[in-house]
């Protein structure tokens, strides 16, 4: 190792103990996410401030830093490359059938899975059980002569039968917004967004709906986020 | 009256007088009496009319509440098998036949069914009666035809099966039929065994009654009733009441203003509802259209003649000729009503013989229904409870329709008992009195799917699945983890599995053990979960701090007041399955609180809704901790201390759970989740007494039979945008890379990777050139970037 090396990994390491040794009042030196809104536009996560080699070690109910683990650690190298983990991703999500267990390919697993990176968009009210679209139809039909409380019904058994369906929570978060149930709505449009994970042009309409609920409710702020998230997709 | 009573003393007393006078004063006598009477008989009929009135109308009968399963959904494209289909069927009272050729029928062939539905109202919609050709293919259903129509067929629901009733304190219990809906040869059966001149009377047969005396006086004995239908009716009504003198007397003029004032049809269809017909246990099973469920298990519209006849044999005694419990006696009192049909020219002798031959062919179940879900009707009549009054629900007539799945409830009751028996066998005395209880939800809706209260599946008893506030051990312990993940911990963070002593606000010390009495040093996140260590949750859980812990445990769905202690750590809390269902169900849905449901919807008796339980969610956890949380569940499973449900469970079903055994072992839970499946199930002694076996080997083997038996969907987790894949050195957490010894791949909030990387010599280009690292820049990056 030459010098060069060794004199940045002990400068780096001076720095970033005194990161971690910070506040002695305070055990947990990262950021408190829980007050971050569930469902907002999901911002990079602030890095906990823990250094790189320094492990967090509570041996009792003080604060406990374990000092700079500046050593490098050494392994072996595998005469066999292992399967990737079964972290998978469906490319199209199926939407009630059973899915089918596939390894992702290997070189997957080096990419960040990012939204453009998923499946084409499939087209909004694509849904492919004959039974889930007969609902959503007259659904959308009694939506439309104002019953609101039989179109719920309706939705309601769509998602039973499909609940992985993202046009029937868009549909059901639309007619709970109709009714005035913003809270309601809201949440149903974000489990919509939820379930439909991957699919764009679904959660580009999920998003627009969200944005159109709030600002019904009158959170004009939020309104603009989802506005926002809805131009990402 | 008093003077009138002076008067005739004062005749009797004057023995002088002469006869004229005392014709005059009988004679005086009579027409005072008779007004009198008149005047009597006047009262009299105005009592009896109001009598009878309000017994026909008004409020006519307390009828119970109907509780509904919910109803089968199929449809093309459905993972439904003949099997599951075939259960379902048979809990509704579907005959398998050669061929369907009626409602309530069924036919099975190798790759098809057909099924003739009975139809239901649906408070939606009419659901109509269809003859279906229903095509399986591997397991799904390819095509359903309606074969009268000759059309496709996308959608359709089975009638809901009925799990229960909510009843009057009566115990009366009854399923009001209409005249037309009468099954051919009732009415006419009827008629010729009860009461031959029923149209021809006047409510009373004086003709009938003379017979009756003279047969009886030849008999000696009791052998002919001269009741009229009228007659018996009236009696039925006040059955459950005394039968006091006054009554017995009151039967006589009620029959004839009855009589007077309906017509004979209204008549004759009261009698039929009303008729007391047998005994269900406590509850009084009358008219026939309960009785055609309580002795055949079908609807009265489908009975054939000979059950017919056995329905209406039953009138002169339900007791006397049970079928169950005096079969011969029952066979020989419905053939003589079959007889009588044929003397009466009403069935041809072929018919006869045929009815004849028949054999009673009555359910052997006293139940009233075919199955019976104590546990779960509890639950919903304690969440109508808080909106209903409880005469409206027994005597209203309400429906209530139920998220209960009949099929998941078989299934769940059969894992608990099976596996239950078996460990009493195996532990023997040790295990003392095993008990258990279960909840079982569809993750995706919040609808609890079935219940178990105790290990007597249809004891109507203790329900330990509500009641039993248990320690719920190392269940609290994803709960730990996903606050430490909320505060910037990873599945990869290095937790210190180290001992741990605590001095508790009493004094004591409190130094917990691992389950192997081993410390397992430094441990990744996902593996102390995983393997449930004890040491490294409590140091984790008092690093984060127990408010933390408390709050995302309220989020998550408990709503009871959490002791704030350190023991919480190790689940010293105490809380039932259903509370830690709701918890498990927040995971299962992607850190959506869904309060649990068991009602769908209640509507009057005529299909007129009056409350609903929509679908209802609030997001309590952001999706990245979730997934986290979730993808260390799920490790459980594949590594952790619930590997072993594998060995029954196909190996890509990527369940998510979590052990649970309490302190001294008295508590051995699981709770997890497929794609379709939530179940949480728990299993000790009512006594508190520790138990010989841990969550490995008592609740988890239960949670195995049931997602067996149910043939879950595998669960899937969508992972969120920016939620990266990274290999990990599985012993010091940094960063590592497949060729390297020791590494694995986690998931990471991105942000979070760790920085600095074990070396095996992956960043020189020249021994394993990797492309996609390369162009990262070596490790001097992957520590300062």
């Amino acid at each position: 190792m030459d010098t060069g090396k060794l004199m940045v990994v002990i400068a780096g390491g001076l720095l970033l103990t005194g990161c971690a040794t910070s506040n002695p009042f305070s055990n947990i030196p990262v950021e408190d996410r829980s007050t971050v809104r569930s469902g907002q536009p999901s911002q990079p996560v602030q890095v906990p401030e823990a250094p790189s080699g320094v492990i967090v070690t509570p041996m009792d109910p003080g604060l406990g830093v374990r000092p700079l683990e500046a050593e490098p650690i050494f392994r072996e190298q595998r005469a066999v490359l292992p399967p990737a983990d079964e972290v998978w991703q469906p490319s199209s999500p199926p939407a009630d059938e059973a899915w089918r267990p596939a390894m992702p390919p290997a070189d997957e697993v080096w990419q960040p899975s990012s939204p453009t990176t998923q499946s084409p968009a499939s087209q909004p009210g694509s849904v492919d059980n004959a039974a889930v679209v007969a609902l959503l139809d007259t659904a959308r039909q009694e939506t439309s002569q104002g019953d609101l409380r039989a179109a719920q019904t309706r939705l309601e058994r769509a998602q039973r039968i499909a609940p992985r369906e993202p046009e029937v929570y868009f549909q059901l978060a639309d007619v709970k917004r109709q009714l005035g149930q913003f809270m309601d709505a809201e949440q149903v449009a974000l489990r919509g967004v939820d379930v439909a994970s991957g699919q764009s042009a679904q959660l580009r309409r999920l998003w627009a709906l969200v944005s159109q609920i709030r600002s019904e409710a009158g959170d004009l702020a939020g309104a603009n986020d989802a506005r926002e998230e809805a131009s990402r997709h | 009256m008093q003077k009138k009573r002076v008067k005739k003393v004062q005749s009797s007393g004057r023995k002088a007088k002469k006869r004229r006078s005392i014709l005059g004063y009988l004679f005086s006598l009579l027409l005072k009496l008779s007004i009198l009477g008149v005047v009597f008989c006047a009262v009299l009929l105005v009592y009896v009319d109001g009598q009878v009135r309000e017994k026909f109308e008004g409020k006519r009968w307390e009828l119970p509440a109907k509780v509904y399963a919910r109803p089968l959904e199929i449809f093309v494209g459905q993972s439904l098998s003949q099997d599951h289909l075939r259960k379902e069927l048979n809990q509704l009272g579907y005959r398998v036949v050669s061929s369907a050729n009626g409602p309530g029928t069924a036919e099975f062939a190798s790759s098809r069914v057909r099924v003739f539905t009975r139809g239901f109202v649906f408070p939606d919609e009419i659901e109509p009666s269809r003859k279906l050709l229903i095509d399986f293919s591997q397991g799904q259903i390819q095509r359903i035809v309606d074969e009268t129509s000759q059309q496709p067929v996308a959608l359709v629901r089975l009638e809901p099966s009925l799990i229960g009733g909510i009843y009057p304190r009566s115990n009366e219990d009854r399923h009001l039929i209409r005249l037309q809906d009468s099954p051919p040869f009732l009415q006419e059966a009827l008629l010729v065994v009860e009461d031959r001149e029923f149209y021809d009377h006047f409510g009373i047969s004086p003709k009938g009654m003379i017979r009756a005396a003279v047969v009886n006086a030849r008999a000696g004995r009791f052998v002919q009733g001269g009741s009229t239908l009228t007659q018996q009716l009236i009696k039925n009504f006040y059955l459950t009441s005394d039968r006091t003198l006054s009554r017995k007397l009151l039967e006589l003029p009620m029959a004839l203003a009855m009589d007077f004032r309906y017509e004979k049809d209204e008549i004759l269809e009261a009698y039929l509802n009303e008729v007391y017909l047998g005994q269900s246990g406590v509850r009084a099973i009358h008219g026939f259209g309960l009785a055609s469920q309580f002795y055949f298990g079908r609807p009265i519209s489908e009975l054939e003649l000979h059950q017919v006849a056995l329905l209406v044999a039953l009138v002169k005694g339900p007791s006397f000729y049970d079928p169950r419990r005096n079969p011969e006696r029952a066979k020989a009192r419905r053939d003589l009503v079959i007889n009588l049909l044929a003397d009466h020219n009403y069935i041809s002798v072929e018919e006869r013989n045929l009815a004849i031959a028949e054999p009673l062919g009555v359910r052997e179940s006293r139940r009233m229904q075919s199955g019976n879900f104590p546990a779960y009707m509890d639950l919903v009549k304690r969440q109508l409870l808080k909106e209903y009054r409880d005469e409206d629900l027994s005597t209203e007539g309400l429906l209530i329709f139920t998220a209960l799945d009949p099929v998941s409830q078989m299934h769940a009751d059969a894992a608990m008992s099976e596996m239950l028996a078996d460990l009493q066998k195996r532990h023997g005395e040790r295990a003392g009195e095993l008990e258990g209880a279960m909840v079982v939800t569809d993750p995706r809706t919040g609808e609890v799917l079935a219940m178990v209260g105790g290990k007597d599946t249809r004891f109507e008893g203790f329900n330990r699945a509500l009641d039993a506030r248990r320690a719920v051990g190392s269940l609290i312990k994803p709960a730990i983890y996903l606050a430490a993940i909320e505060q910037g911990y990873t599945l990869a963070s290095v937790l210190s599995d180290t001992p741990v002593e605590l001095r508790l606000p009493n004094g004591d010390i409190w130094s917990p053990q691992n389950f192997d009495r081993q410390s397992h040093g430094d441990v990744l996140l996902i593996t102390a979960l995983a393997r449930s260590f004890n040491q490294s949750a409590v140091n984790l859980g008092l690093e984060i701090g127990l408010s933390r812990v408390i709050d995302v445990l309220k989020r998550l769905g408990v709503e009871r007041n959490i002791q704030a202690l350190p023991s919480l750590m190790l689940g010293a809390q105490e809380m039932t399955p259903l509370e830690m269902a709701e918890v498990y169900q927040t995971f299962a849905a992607d850190g959506f609180r869904m309060p649990l449901r068991s009602i769908r919807m209640v509507t009057t008796a005529d299909g007129q809704e009056l409350s609903r339980y929509p679908f209802q969610l609030r997001q309590q956890v952001a999706a990245e901790p979730t997934y986290l949380i979730r993808y260390a569940m799920q490790e459980v499973g594949k590594t952790g201390t619930a590997r072993s449900a594998y060995q029954k469970l196909p190996a890509d079903l990527n369940f998510a759970g979590k052990t649970g055994t309490s302190n001294d072992q008295r508590d051995s839970w699981f709770a997890g989740f497929t794609g379709s499946r939530l179940a949480v199930v728990w299993v000790g002694r009512d006594d508190n007494r520790p138990l010989p076996f841990t969550s490995t080997g008592g609740a988890l083997p239960i949670w195995t039979e049931f997602m067996h038996q149910e043939r879950s969907e595998p669960l899937v987790s969508r992972r969120p945008a920016n939620i990266s894949l990274q290999w990990i050195d599985e012993s010091s957490g940094r960063l590592s890379d497949p060729i390297c010894e020791g590494s694995r791949q986690l998931p990471f909030i991105q942000g979070t990777e760790p920085r600095a990387s074990v070396d095996c010599g992956q960043f020189v280009p020249a021994l394993q050139p990797t492309p996609s690292e390369s162009d990262e820049g070596g490790w001097f990056r992957n520590i300062f970037r």
